[in-house]
């Protein structure tokens, strides 16, 4: 499979000047397309700052991200900014979705951004939002959905312009369990079926279960990284 | 148009916070237009003084006469002058005038005064000296009466019937004084003007002036204010022998009050809106910090600066002008009312007024011809007011303000 992301040797320090925090030390990491990835580990262990580091929100102290053969880490900030408009899909634990736009406008925020022609943006937006199934719910705001809802609409955001992958932090940490078991069932199915890629960090077991490899960080380090191969004996195991 | 759409939605996000700076901007804008539209109504007040009690709307004289006002300078071919423009249709009509500077002698004092000649039925429809007289008719004037302004006459103690004698200099050089008797009071709205004019039948002027049949001064009324600077100019083309002077020219003073007021006018309006604008400042820079999470989300999923700048400017533009329309519509309707029913300035001193020029009701008028610098002025106050909201949205951090 082709890789998406290839992080070499990459470490973040906050307040380097006063008191520095080691966030993240000398990680490497190797992504391939289509992978269903959980970022796990104990609140401090820098899963939040190796998401914001791959997703470009940040950028290391040291090492290099290599993202659909693009150093990110060389990019200026226009040029960034425009990377992870093209190539980066992102799912927010609060689902961030913009409260005066629409749950159509919210998805098609990003198409817009990026000069989708009129046609082109229905066509797709009607196709997602019957993938999420919240075709009766397009012209409402986020304020009347629920939760559930609100992160779904988060999803379609995210897929618009198939990106190259997705991450999403803590996506079901503000869903009751219901809500959560479905989303959990939208991510993956759009990853068995089309070959998606997700990333994201979670302390939810469930999401954990489901996932396909499982990274574990500690203290800035990876700790374990259990393999596609190693997860699907485990799962042929079970 | 994406830009468009959340700026506009974002400023009803909180109602009663952009309804207050829009009643604000109302209210700026509604002190702001009143003071333009009472001074715009003070100064063509003033200026219609000047046109109809001072200058009319144009002036011949010799070229020399205005710098020496000597009374050999009068108008030469003065009859050709008068059948051509006669013939004008711009020119309603026409008044001539003779001058000469002198001194007038009551029994209490004396004073320098501008010794005018006039063609008392002429006069009546060029210049408003009818209605500066309020009962006497100026057409009865004779040719040894004098007509006398307020000023004068309470300075001099000076009434109706007392006698007075005028002295100057005739056009051979000799010394003459001559006695007349006071017709009539005259009072204009500037006590300055009636305390300098008097006014004399030209043929009796004349005659002690040695000047028969001439005149030093040609005052012309137009149909239409408008059409004197174009008239001006065709005039000075056609006459070169005579100095063509319109009211700008004749009363300079009026001519700087009314381009300064013009101006300080807007410099109010431009206080008002920077006072304005630390409202503005103030609400932009909370809804950028409520938003923060917001705003830092649409960075990171790939929003321009130029796009953020849009947003952000164009929200408090919105913001900002929303409130406009309804200061400018209460405005006008206000302006309305006082421009027919007149508002009486008499409490801030009759006098006072008087003494420059003014008269004491005054008919505002609504300054449309500033309304589109008004609201220049109002995108301005908004942009320069979202300044600091948009430096502060583009420092935003999406890695610091998102859990991500």
């Amino acid at each position: 499979m082709p890789t998406v992301i290839d992080a070499h040797n990459i470490s973040k320090t906050y307040n380097p000047e006063t008191i520095p925090v080691p966030a993240i030390r000398q990680v490497h990491l190797h992504i391939e397309s289509g992978e269903f990835t959980a970022l796990v580990g104990p609140s401090g262990s820098g899963k939040t700052t190796l998401l914001n580091l791959i997703g470009g929100l940040d950028k290391p102290d040291t090492g290099n991200i290599v993202i659909a053969g693009q150093d990110i880490t060389r990019l200026g900030n226009a040029s960034l900014n425009k990377f992870r408009m093209q190539n980066i899909g992102f799912i927010f634990q609060s689902f961030n979705l913009i409260p005066v736009l629409t749950a159509r406008e919210n998805a098609e925020f990003i198409m817009l951004l990026q000069g989708w022609p009129k046609r082109k943006r229905e066509e797709r937006i009607q196709q997602l939002f019957a993938e999420i199934g919240l075709t009766v719910k397009m012209d409402v705001r986020p304020g009347k959905l629920s939760g559930g809802q609100q992160q779904r609409v988060a999803v379609a955001r995210a897929l618009a312009t198939k990106p190259q992958f997705i991450l999403a932090d803590e996506p079901t940490a503000n869903l009751d369990s219901v809500s959560a078991s479905h989303l959990l069932d939208l991510m993956h199915r759009l990853n068995q079926e089309e070959h998606i890629t997700f990333i994201f960090s979670t302390h939810d077991q469930r999401v954990i279960d489901r996932a396909r490899r499982v990274i574990t960080l500690v203290d800035g380090q990876i700790a374990s990284d259990t393999s596609q191969v190693s997860t699907e004996h485990r799962q042929i195991a079970e | 148009m994406l830009i468009l759409t959340i700026a506009w939605r974002n400023v009803w996000r909180n109602g009663w916070r952009s309804a207050v700076i829009m009643l604000s901007v109302a209210i700026g804008l509604l002190a702001g237009t009143l003071v333009l539209a009472l001074y715009k109504g003070m100064m063509n007040s003033r200026v219609q003084t000047v046109i109809r009690c001072e200058t009319a709307h144009l002036q011949l004289h010799h070229p020399a006469f205005r710098e020496e006002y000597d009374v050999r300078y009068f108008i030469p071919g003065l009859d050709t002058v008068l059948h051509l423009l006669r013939q004008h249709p711009a020119v309603r009509e026409i008044a001539t005038r003779s001058i000469v500077q002198g001194m007038l002698v009551s029994t209490t004092g004396s004073a320098g005064v501008s010794i005018i000649g006039i063609e008392a039925e002429k006069e009546k429809t060029v210049s408003s000296l009818q209605q500066k007289l309020k009962t006497e008719d100026v057409s009865k004037f004779k040719k040894n009466q004098i007509l006398i302004g307020k000023k004068l006459a309470d300075k001099l103690n000076i009434e109706k019937k007392h006698k007075v004698v005028l002295t100057f200099t005739d056009s051979a050089g000799n010394l003459v004084s001559a006695a007349f008797r006071t017709a009539a009071i005259y009072q204009s709205d500037n006590s300055s003007y009636d305390e300098q004019h008097v006014f004399v039948q030209g043929e009796a002027l004349n005659e002690l002036l040695l000047t028969n049949g001439q005149a030093h001064e040609l005052a012309i009324l137009l149909h239409h204010d408008d059409s004197a600077d174009s008239m001006k100019q065709a005039l000075a083309k056609r006459l070169p022998q005579l100095r063509v002077s319109d009211w700008q020219d004749l009363s300079p003073e009026t001519h700087l009050l009314v381009v300064t007021v013009d101006y300080y006018s807007l410099i109010i309006m431009g206080i008002i809106l920077t006072a304005l604008a630390f409202g503005i400042l103030n609400t932009m820079l909370m809804a950028i910090l409520e938003r923060s999470r917001e705003l830092s989300m649409m960075l990171a999923l790939g929003t321009s600066r130029q796009r953020m700048l849009g947003i952000v400017f164009m929200e408090t533009v919105f913001l900002t002008t929303s409130g406009a329309p309804f200061g400018l519509v209460a405005a006008w309707l206000i302006v309305y009312y006082f421009n027919v029913q007149g508002l009486d300035l008499s409490s801030m001193g009759e006098e006072m007024l008087s003494s420059f020029g003014f008269s004491r009701i005054v008919y505002p008028e609504f300054p449309y011809e500033k309304i589109p610098d008004i609201l220049l002025l109002v995108v301005l106050t908004a942009l320069l007011a979202g300044i600091i909201p948009a430096v502060r949205a583009l420092r935003l951090r999406p890695a610091e303000n998102l859990k991500m």
